[in-house]
């Protein structure tokens, strides 16, 4: 009798202690196992592994804590380690991959300026080819139409521009700044902008005659404020400020709300 | 450089320090919340990280109307989910402007090459 109330009671307590491992699954909680795998996914992209701060140290140590922690948390403290680790591994990730974007651009500003050495050297011959003879001729483009001898002179020019984002359309040769060339919300130029103003400058000071405006786009005071940013910089190197007319286009002008370009026009004279 | 404090206040949620915040501590985090998401705006998340910024916003209201209720523990942690999440949104906007600014060197470059007849 006392021997089966033994048996009884071990069974019993087999049972509890399987019905006890059957009710907790094993390893992390879902959220944390998706945690997980993000950031070994970030540790295994050499990109983010090659440029990784602190921030990546700090969502590991998160995801760390809430893991060893998780199934004694409750459920307001788990969800808020959750929440909070999530970003925390958003923000190693967007920061890794800001520095990897820096350094490769720096890499690429560098490659820029060796090219550009380079297209200066190879294109002295034909920019010192007198202009006069173009103006004096008929010239026609691809399509057999023919292009006013203006247009000729600004494509003259935008070659002499290399490595500066331009394009020759119905108001003259217009030379763009995005967004990115400035400061966030600011007016403040980037080494960037200053490089490509600097070519600008170089062909504009030795010509007096071009009519320039600048056009910038976005809320109104910051429009302004990196439109005059703009003319000044241009100013300080040698391009007459007083004939440079600044101009605000409208928000409602713009293509989207979120479009801040600046861009330099030099007139052409399509009669 | 920043310092995030987050794996420590983790820490502290486990050991159950965190389960009741005074007044001060709340308007402490709610400070440091409203100086991270101003800062996400002046980075120009609303561009380049609309959605997080979106919710930072969303976050900071529901920790100043816990404020207003004299919630403290909710006030510290809708606070602490702004700051982080402002946080993101200015990461974000950094690495759009960076990678727009590179794409846009990256298209000169090939440009050039073009022009200069080397191989990409």
């Amino acid at each position: 009798m006392r021997t089966s109330r033994k048996h009884w009671l071990l069974a019993a307590a087999v049972a509890l202690t399987l019905a006890a491992c059957a009710t907790v699954p094993p390893g992390p909680p879902p959220e944390v196992a998706r945690l997980q795998s993000e950031l070994d996914r970030l540790h295994s992209d050499p990109r983010i592994a090659g440029n990784a701060g602190p921030e990546l140290a700090n969502a590991d140590a998160a995801v760390d804590v809430l893991a060893r922690n998780a199934r004694t948390l409750d459920t307001r403290a788990y969800t808020q380690g959750v929440y909070i680790a999530d970003r925390l591994v958003g923000i190693a990730e967007a920061s890794a991959l800001a520095r990897y974007a820096e350094q490769r651009g720096m890499q690429l500003g560098a490659e820029r300026e060796r090219l550009v050495a380079r297209e200066t050297r190879s294109t002295t011959v034909i920019t010192q080819t007198p202009v006069r003879v173009e103006r004096e001729v008929v010239v026609h483009d691809d399509s057999g139409q023919l292009v006013p001898r203006d247009r000729a002179e600004l494509l003259a020019m935008q070659n002499q521009m290399p490595g500066v984002e331009s394009r020759v359309d119905a108001r003259g040769l217009v030379i763009r700044l995005g967004d990115f060339m400035f400061e966030p919300g600011r007016d403040a130029l980037t080494p960037p902008a200053e490089q490509s103003l600097d070519s600008v400058a170089r062909v504009l000071a030795g010509d007096s005659d071009a009519a320039i405006a600048v056009e910038a786009y976005g809320p109104d005071g910051l429009a302004v404020a990196r439109a005059e940013a703009v003319r000044d910089y241009l100013d300080a190197r040698g391009v007459d400020g007083s004939r440079i007319a600044t101009r605000n286009v409208a928000y409602r002008d713009s293509i989207a709300s979120n479009d801040r370009r600046v861009e330099i026009v030099i007139r052409g004279d399509y009669r | 450089m920043k310092r995030y404090r987050f794996p420590l206040l983790a820490a502290l949620a486990v050991s159950g320090a965190a389960a009741a915040v005074d007044r001060d501590t709340a308007q402490l985090e709610l400070t440091q919340a409203v100086t991270a998401v101003q800062s996400a705006e002046r980075d120009d998340a609303a561009l380049y990280s609309p959605s997080d910024l979106d919710e930072a916003h969303a976050m900071l209201d529901s920790a100043q109307s816990a404020s207003d209720h004299r919630d403290w523990d909710n006030v510290a942690l809708y606070a602490e989910r702004a700051k982080v999440t402002g946080d993101l949104a200015s990461s974000r906007s950094r690495q759009h402007r960076a990678e727009a600014a590179t794409a846009e060197i990256e298209r000169t470059v090939d440009s050039l090459r073009q022009q200069l007849g080397d191989a990409p």
